[in-house]
Formats: structure tokens, C-alpha cells, sequence
């Protein structure tokens, strides 16, 4: 049959896009149950008959397309299934494509290198057997199969971040938050914690600093055998428990990320903070500024340690590789202040020296 | 058409993708909490790490002001205050502290009545107008807390007053109970009357000024005093007590020798306060009285009496403060001032208040944190015996920027009426203040 203006419509409006949206659609199942499958890969060669130098325009076009498919796709199965090393080399080869549309390339760029890192940085043995180099498609030459990436599907690793931070003034960096923010991809949403606790002992928050994850709800309790009042400002955090006497408790809920100060409307000394991340990748330091974050995939990252006596975050760039990242050292400001006044419900600041 | 169109799809799945090389977040532990997981940090009470014990704060308050005419308020040739008072009906205000531009009378007598003076007289001038320091010490191992407010007050004035370090407030406090909101107090502190003294700092007050009954109210004196505050939670409600007993009542300290009790009593003062606590607005009510023995009399049958009335409510954003505040000082014996020597005090009456709304908008842009508009109306009307009463109003009217949380500009408007029983003077005041807190 010769291929006629319709047929080729009829292959690359209908034929083409659909199986690509249906393979495309299937990957994140393929993610959550690595490549054991059949896919379109394995249909290969395309059965498109070539019989008119037309045909064989048509064939190349939609081998090219067909390959980047393949590149594109497969990396993203690797990448879900940990093989970052195919990932990264499925990738690299996408990228070696001629004439590769500028705005897939710069989609992927950033992905074959961060899948690179992954991978440690060493290139690929090879690529799967029976796919053709980019540059072979390139010139002409029809892909072969293309191998399903399962026997490289390996759990993605879990690594330990830990170090040391330091600064926070006379007070040191005990206290002070740090958690990480991934850049090579979507942080994944944190569970809410379950049972924690803030007091209110001795005209004090124990804690004075509780980091918790958002959506995690924190019960305030009174153990003076005076009245307590818990309230915060701090937008969109801002809460009032009214007063609660010895034994009694509050719970809030904290849905969004930032730092919240508490404080009370009784007593003008007291001040808290809870920082709620929106990560899963957290931890708080200890006395002497060490910390360590657990379950961590490797990958690039932005760490941010927050402290008290710091006017700013510190923020800096992390790789996080196969191996984990240990000796972490973040310095943390110590040029904030205690506040002179820590105001009362409406927001007016109080002398602390002044009455109770 | 089709090539396009299977490589924008492509292209657009590959912009999924680039937000899809999401990782699994760290799986729960075997109890099912998050596998990073934080109690919480506490200082140590003690030791490295721990808070110290010493604070140290305190302000720099600048400004520019200017009055009209010479800075005062007084009018030549006036007769309607006796020769023991010589007082200025309003001294216009340019700071915090109530300093007036100007104490020239013009040739005429003064005599420790007015507020002091800055000496800039009708001039646009740059002010220092105090520099503060504030130490606190509270350790942790005892409930109790020593405080001490020092300022340095440079007045070059070229006359009058002069330069000075002023201890202002040097206390202790103990509060002994744990089950009871009740503080004891020794030593030089802030009056209980009224609640303008709880405003009365540069760093901490609405606008620039005080009021024109603050001088009344806001003085701190030696002594002793006790406060007690019961919560009744079901109302979210409190009713205090604060009581003091001092060598001198609450004027401020032109107004009196607050270290010493010339007669040997103390003047008793004290506030009873309503407060309602509620989640979305807050209202505190009080009532205040003063009785004892004039400031300026060492014998105790001259006596001073003061009673007042003060309301806060602040919602939204929006703050109402109000105070009206009786004072009486009946005639007293023989008086010796620093011009002389006088047969008798004058007794005097005042009765007067002021209302002052605000308005605080919250802004983070940059370094703006706050701006608050506010708007102030004093009136007092005061009587020596066989004179004529005077009758006075202010119209206040300004504007605060708080830069940071340290950083506070002021500027604000004082338009000064002469109702009755004064001669019309011109002492509108313009004035501002920038206050740099530590």
C-alpha cells in the first residue's frame, strides 16, 4: 500500500500520539511496580512499509520520534526504579539526538546530570542491549528493541545527612532547625507527626524550639498551677487557646510551613517558636550543633538551618551522593537579638519588668 | 503536522517530567512516626548554652522639633496662676519625656513647676533627647528579678537645665508563690496609676508626646508595691490589684522630690483592673486613686488626692486608649522653691483625660514592618482657689513607620488650644522622633 497524505495522518495524529500518551500514562505504575511488563518497546522493529522515498521520510521521521520516546521514557523508568546510571545514559543519549527540540533538551538536561550524580558521576557501561546509539537513529538506521528496564530496577537508595552547625551567639546553635529542600525534582510532602508535646512549666515553653513537619498537631499542656494562655501572631499560623489551668491541654494543628512564635498573654517573659517544614528531610540540632537527617535519597539540595539569634536563615547548596553527606558544616547568624518586647494579643508590646 | 504534534507531546510530558523525579518520602518507623522525628530543644538552665542570667537594653531617642513663638506657652503680662505656681499653661511638649522647647517666661518667675526644658525656644532644632539603658537581671534559679533604667539626658541649653545621668527606676522584684500571679516590689519604679506609664518610654509609646495629664500620672517614685492578678478563665478575664506606697505620689519628676518623703508618710496609690482577653479583641478597664500628703509639703495635713478612670480596647488592628484623671492639692503651708520663698501653696485642682485612637497596619516590605496612623484629643481644665479656671485643648495627630523591629520614625502635629481663662498663644508644635532600640 502506498502511503498516501491520509495514511500518514492517520499513523501520526491518531497512531503515534495515542501510543505515546498510553505509554506515557503508564509510567508512574511502572514506577510503583517496576518494569515486568510488556511495553511498546518490544513491537519493535516498526512494522512501516517502505516502498516509495517518501515512505522512507516517513519511516525516519517517525523512527527519530520513536527514539526519543524511547529515551525519554525509559530514563524515566530507570529513574523511578533507582537505576540512575540507565537513567542518566538513556538521557545522555536523548540529548546526542540531531536536531533535538530545544525545549525537550532543556527539560532533560538538568535531569541526566542530576541522574548522573546519582549514578556517581561515572558514565554507563553501556546502553541497553539492542537499543541503537543516537547517532546510528540519526543517520538512518532503524532502532532495535528496546530491553524493559527492569532487570536494572533497584530500590532507591537511603542515605544519612548529618554535620554540625554552628554560630548562634553566646547562646550557641542548640535548637537551631535544619532541613532540606530538594532541587533536582519535587520535595516529597512529610507526614505529620503524631505526639508532640510543648509545656508550659515554670512560666516556660519546654521546648523552647519544636520543629514538626506540616499538617502535624502539637498539644500544648499546662503543668504551672497557674493560668496559661498560648497564642501566636504569626501569620497564617495565628492561634489563641484562651486560658487553660494546671493539667489542661490544647491541641493546634500547624498547616503551613514557616517559623511560629508563641508566646503568652499572661506572662510578657515567655516565647517559644515551632518551625513546621514542608519536608520530610529534617532535624533539629543538639547542644553542641549536631544534627543528622535520615531516609535521605541522594540528589541535589538546598539545606537550610534556622536559629533563633539569626536575623537571616542560612541557606546553601548540598549533593547529597550514593554514599550520604557527613560532616555537613553550616554556620548560623548569632546577631538577633532576644526581643526587647514581646508583645501581647493585640500585637502591643509589653515591658516585661512591669507587673507579673 | 503529526511530527509536531507527537513532539509536543513530548515536549509536554516532559515537562511533567521535570517536576516527577519525585523520590518516596522516608518511610514511617515501625510505630509509624516519621523516620526524622525532633522532641525539641530546651536551653539548659545552667552552664554553656544556657540564657544569661544579665540583659542588657535600652534606646537612643533623637528628634526634631519645632514650636511657635518662643517655645512656651506663656503670654506677657498674664496673672491667671498664683506667684507659688508661675506655671505655663500647656509647655508644649517636643519628646517622650514631656520636656517642653522652652522655659523662657520672659523675665517672669518659674519655679520648678514645669516639666524641664530642651532650650531651643522657637527654633527648628535637632534633639538627643535620651539615651537609655536598661539592665535586667533574672536568674533562673530564683523567682526573682533586679531591674535598673538609666538615662543620659544631654540638654545643652546654654541656661537652665543642664546635662544629666537620671536613674529613673532601680528595683527589685519577687514573686513568691508559684500558684499565685502576685509580685512584690522594692526600690524606684514606675507609678500604678493610670496606664499611661506603661507607654511612657520612646521606644515603646504610640507616638512622640505624652499627654497633657501624663504629668500627673507617670512619675516614678520610691517605695514599695504589690501586685495580684486572678484569672477567671470561663470569661477569659482577669481582675488585678496593683498597690504601691512611696515617698511621693505619681507626678512626674519636675514635679516632685521622689526620693525623699518630705513629711515622713507615704502617699498611698494604687489601680483596680478589669481585662477581657478574648480571642479577637481585648478590653481593660480600671480604676485608680492616690492619697497622701502633698509632694511639695513637709507638713502632712497639706494633702494631694488623684482619682481616674482608663480604658484600652484594641481589635482589628485598631487601638483605643483613654484615661480621665482627677487630681486635688489642698493648700498647704509655707513653700521654698528654687526662687524664693512663698507663704503658702496654692491649692489646685485639675480634672482632664484624653482619648487616642490608632490605627497599626502590618507590613513586611522590605525593612517596613509596621505603619500606625494615630490621632490623640486632650483637654484638662485646672483652678487655683480665687483664680480664674483655665481651660485647654490639644488636637495630636501623627505618623509611625517601625523599620525592622528596632527602628522606630515618629512625626506628629500638636495643635494647642487655649479655651478659657488664658490668653491665646501661639504654641503649635511640630516634632519628631527616630528611636533605635538594642
Amino acid at each position: 500500500m502506498k502511503l498516501g497524505r491520509g495514511s500518514f495522518g492517520a499513523i501520526g495524529a491518531i497512531g503515534l500520539p495515542a501510543v505515546l500518551l498510553s505509554a506515557l500514562a503508564a509510567a508512574p505504575a511502572a514506577a510503583a511496580t517496576p518494569d515486568t511488563r510488556g511495553w511498546l518497546g518490544e513491537e519493535l522493529p516498526l512494522p512501516l512499509a517502505v516502498r516509495t522515498p517518501q515512505d522512507l521520510a516517513v519511516k525516519a521521521a517517525a523512527e527519530k520520534q520513536y527514539l526519543i520516546f524511547n529515551l525519554l521514557a525509559g530514563g524515566k523508568l530507570a529513574w523511578d526504579a533507582g537505576d540512575f546510571a540507565t537513567a542518566a545514559t538513556k538521557w545522555e543519549a536523548l540529548l546526542r539526538v540531531h536536531q533535538l527540540d530545544p525545549e525537550l533538551e532543556r527539560t532533560i538536561r538538568p535531569l541526566a546530570r542530576d541522574a548522573r550524580g546519582r549514578a556517581g558521576g561515572q558514565p554507563a557501561a553501556a546502553a541497553s542491549a539492542g537499543e541503537p546509539a543516537a547517532g546510528a537513529l540519526a543517520s538512518g538506521t532503524a532502532p532495535g528493541p528496546v530491553v524493559p528496564a527492569a532487570a536494572a530496577a533497584l530500590p532507591t537508595p537511603i542515605v544519612v545527612v548529618s554535620g554540625t552547625i554552628s554560630g548562634g551567639g553566646a547562646q550557641g546553635p542548640g535548637g537551631a532547625v535544619v532541613w532540606l529542600k530538594r532541587t533536582s525534582g519535587e520535595t516529597p510532602r512529610p507526614a505529620p507527626a503524631h505526639g508532640k508535646v510543648i509545656t508550659q512549666r515554670n512560666k516556660a515553653f519546654v521546648p523552647r524550639v519544636l520543629v514538626v513537619p506540616v499538617g502535624s498537631k502539637v498539644v500544648f499542656r499546662n503543668e504551672d498551677t497557674i493560668f496559661h494562655n498560648i497564642f501566636s501572631l504569626t501569620k497564617p499560623n495565628e492561634f489563641d487557646t484562651g486560658l487553660y489551668k494546671q493539667g489542661a491541654s490544647y491541641t493546634q494543628t500547624f498547616k503551613h510551613p514557616g517559623v511560629v512564635q508563641l508566646l503568652c498573654n499572661i506572662h510578657a517573659s515567655m516565647l517559644g517558636f515551632v518551625y513546621v517544614v514542608d519536608s520530610p528531610y529534617y532535624a533539629q540540632a543538639d547542644g553542641a550543633g549536631a544534627f543528622t537527617i535520615k531516609g535521605v535519597p541522594p540528589g541535589e539540595y538546598e539545606v537550610e538551618a534556622w536559629h533563633e539569634n539569626a536575623s537571616q536563615p542560612t541557606v546553601q547548596h548540598l549533593t547529597v551522593g550514593a554514599g550520604g553527606a557527613r560532616g555537613v558544616s553550616l554556620r548560623i547568624g548569632g546577631d538577633k537579638r532576644p526581643p526587647q518586647f514581646l508583645p501581647d494579643k493585640s500585637g502591643k508590646p509589653r515591658q516585661s519588668h512591669l507587673g507579673y | 503536522m503529526a511530527v509536531g504534534l507527537a513532539l509536543g507531546l513530548l515536549v509536554w510530558s516532559a515537562r511533567g517530567l521535570a517536576q516527577v523525579p519525585s523520590v518516596p518520602a522516608p518511610e514511617p518507623d515501625a510505630e509509624g512516626e516519621p523516620v526524622n522525628d525532633s522532641d525539641g530543644y530546651t536551653p539548659p538552665a545552667d552552664g554553656q548554652g544556657a540564657p544569661p542570667p544579665f540583659s542588657i537594653n535600652g534606646y537612643i531617642d533623637v528628634g526634631f522639633a519645632k514650636a511657635q513663638g518662643n517655645g512656651t506657652s506663656f503670654a506677657p503680662g498674664d496673672q491667671s496662676v498664683p506667684a507659688d505656681y508661675g506655671v505655663d499653661t500647656f509647655a508644649p511638649a517636643v519628646n517622650a519625656r514631656g520636656d517642653v522647647a522652652s522655659t523662657d517666661s520672659g523675665g517672669r518667675f518659674v519655679n520648678g513647676f514645669l516639666p524641664r526644658q530642651v532650650g531651643i525656644g522657637g527654633r527648628p532644632s535637632f534633639l538627643l533627647n535620651t539615651l537609655d539603658v536598661d539592665l535586667k537581671y533574672a536568674p533562673s534559679s530564683a523567682p526573682l528579678m533586679v531591674f535598673s533604667r538609666v538615662q543620659f539626658l544631654p540638654r545643652f541649653t546654654g541656661s537652665g537645665d543642664d546635662t544629666r545621668v537620671y536613674v529613673e527606676q532601680a528595683f527589685g522584684r519577687l514573686v513568691p508563690f508559684d500558684s499565685q500571679e502576685l509580685a512584690l516590689s522594692a526600690g524606684k519604679f514606675d507609678s500604678v496609676f493610670g496606664i499611661e506609664y506603661l507607654d511612657n518610654q520612646a521606644n515603646i509609646r504610640t507616638g512622640v508626646t505624652p499627654s497633657l495629664v501624663a504629668r500627673y500620672t507617670t512619675g516614678q517614685s520610691v517605695g514599695a508595691k504589690l501586685f495580684y492578678r486572678i484569672q477567671i478563665a470561663p470569661l477569659w478575664s482577669a481582675v488585678s490589684l496593683n498597690v504601691a506606697g512611696t515617698n511621693s505620689g505619681n507626678f512626674v519628676e519636675a514635679l516632685q522630690p521622689p526620693d525623699a518623703s518630705l513629711s515622713g508618710e507615704p502617699v498611698g496609690s494604687g489601680r483596680l483592673g478589669y481585662e477581657l482577653n478574648a480571642p479577637v479583641v481585648q478590653v481593660k478597664l480600671g480604676a485608680s486613686g492616690m492619697t497622701g500628703p502633698r509632694n511639695d509639703q513637709g507638713d502632712q495635713s497639706a494633702r494631694q488626692k488623684a482619682f481616674g478612670l482608663d480604658a484600652r480596647v484594641a481589635a482589628f488592628g485598631v487601638y483605643l486608649n483613654a484615661e480621665y484623671v482627677h487630681v486635688n492639692e489642698g493648700q498647704g503651708g509655707p513653700k521654698t522653691t528654687s526662687i524664693g520663698n512663698f507663704p503658702f501653696s496654692s491649692a489646685f485642682s485639675v480634672r482632664g483625660g484624653y482619648v487616642q485612637l490608632a490605627y497599626a497596619l502590618p507590613v513586611a516590605v522590605g525593612p517596613l514592618h509596621k505603619v500606625t496612623v494615630y490621632g490623640r484629643y486632650d483637654r484638662r481644665h485646672a483652678w487655683f482657689d480665687g483664680f480664674t479656671p483655665i481651660t485647654v485643648d490639644r488636637m495630636t495627630a501623627g505618623l509611625r513607620v517601625d523599620l525592622w523591629e528596632l527602628l522606630i520614625l515618629k512625626a506628629e502635629y500638636l495643635d494647642n488650644r487655649e479655651l478659657s481663662g488664658a490668653p491665646t498663644v501661639a504654641n503649635n508644635v511640630f516634632t519628631s522622633s527616630l528611636v533605635y532600640s538594642w
